[in-house]
């Protein structure tokens, strides 16, 4: 693999937020508190099965536990 | 002396009406209520549409931020001339863009029908649900199709995080999708939006298209590309539906409070007849009783 990133089992989308979070907080305060208001992400998810629905679950904690997961399997 | 020794007989008349009209004539007391409840409502409807309105705005800004946005991302494709492909055995995934709250019209039910309606010609095409309304309505027609459903949107105006985490999420399904579809209202004018979908393509539709070629981009970066087209696409059609359902809500709240005023008027003056009907009836009473006394 090309990437350090994607060897470690992020998606490109969570790279790029990673390194727009850095971004964001190397700005100036006045900038940072408008722009931090940008990346807020407060979404909950359920997987489906069969008509039914499942486990609501906060969508940040899954996508990071997801991506570790990759990673684990993709290093190992 | 008289008309006190009238006036218990006179209220017991009163007390007993109702009883006998009340399908055609409402008590003093009950018009009275139902005008305080209609002015309750009114004012909350107007509460909710000034909210909407300066909701709309800003709404209105970031979509037309990010209609800019998706569509010169989808620039590349067009020029590229990719096009979905046509196979049977492979999926369809269809994502609809709806939002959690209601009270804004047919907006949701639009979606739905839309999707109901796609589902027709694809049977086996699974479905993204983002926002509860949406969800709540297709769980019933076609629950089976849903794999995935997001709460939270449309608390405000989504942000492109929002969006990233969602496309993460749809990017790590399992099944093997020959194309996305996101459907979403597209806002025509301030009443009015229509229900539409935008394209997401899959990597060998991509790598399929036409005049491919040109761009020389490598296949190692174009699984990346893909994701990020579908983030940036899921921005588009989440900002513009999240316009779509502030303005179908000030529409909404504004016909509900002309509807509140025109029942308020009518009942303003079915209250002041009827209070001068009773005005009248104990009038006549009195004076017919007077009179009988005299005699």
């Amino acid at each position: 693999m090309a990437f350090a990133w994607k060897a470690s089992g992020l998606t490109y989308n969570k790279y790029l937020s990673v390194a727009a979070r850095v971004v964001r907080r190397s700005l100036k305060d006045d900038k940072r508190l408008a722009a931090e208001r940008r990346g807020e992400m407060e979404l909950r998810f359920a997987k489906w099965n069969g008509g039914k629905q499942g486990e609501n679950k906060s969508l940040a904690e899954a996508n990071a536990a997801s991506m570790a997961e990759a990673g684990s399997h993709s290093s190992s | 002396m008289l008309s006190r020794a009238a006036r218990p007989a006179l209220r017991a008349a009163t007390s007993t009406r109702p009883a006998q009209n009340a399908a055609t004539f409402a008590t003093l007391r009950e018009i009275e209520d139902r005008l305080k409840s209609i002015r309750n409502i009114e004012k909350i409807t107007k509460t909710m549409k000034i909210v909407a309105s300066t909701k709309l705005t800003r709404a209105q800004r970031a979509m037309t931020n990010s209609r800019q946005y998706g569509q010169t991302s989808n620039e590349v494709f067009e020029q590229a001339e990719t096009k979905p492909i046509e196979s049977d055995d492979k999926k369809v995934l269809i994502v609809v863009a709806s939002s959690d709250k209601g009270l804004c019209g047919g907006i949701h039910s639009g979606l739905s029908k839309k999707v109901r309606r796609m589902l027709v010609e694809k049977p086996n095409a699974d479905i993204v649900v983002l926002g509860e309304k949406c969800k709540a309505q297709l769980s019933r027609s076609s629950g089976r199709n849903i794999v995935l459903s997001f709460a939270g949107v449309g608390k405000d105006v989504p942000t492109f995080a929002d969006a990233q985490a969602i496309a993460d999420q749809i990017v790590l399904l399992q099944t093997d999708y020959s194309d996305v579809q996101i459907v979403y209202n597209k806002f025509v004018n301030a009443q009015s939006y229509e229900a539409t979908q935008i394209e997401a393509f899959s990597e060998e539709a991509i790598a399929n298209s036409p005049n491919f070629s040109a761009f020389e981009i490598d296949d190692e970066v174009l699984g990346n590309m893909r994701e990020y087209a579908l983030a940036n696409s899921l921005f588009w059609a989440l900002a513009e539906g999240h316009a779509c359902e502030q303005s179908a809500r000030r529409n909404a709240m504004d016909n509900a409070s002309k509807n509140a005023g025109d029942m308020i008027n009518k009942y303003q003056i079915l209250f002041n007849r009827t209070r001068q009907a009773v005005i009248t009836g104990e009038l006549v009473e009195i004076i017919t009783g007077a009179a009988a006394s005299e005699e």
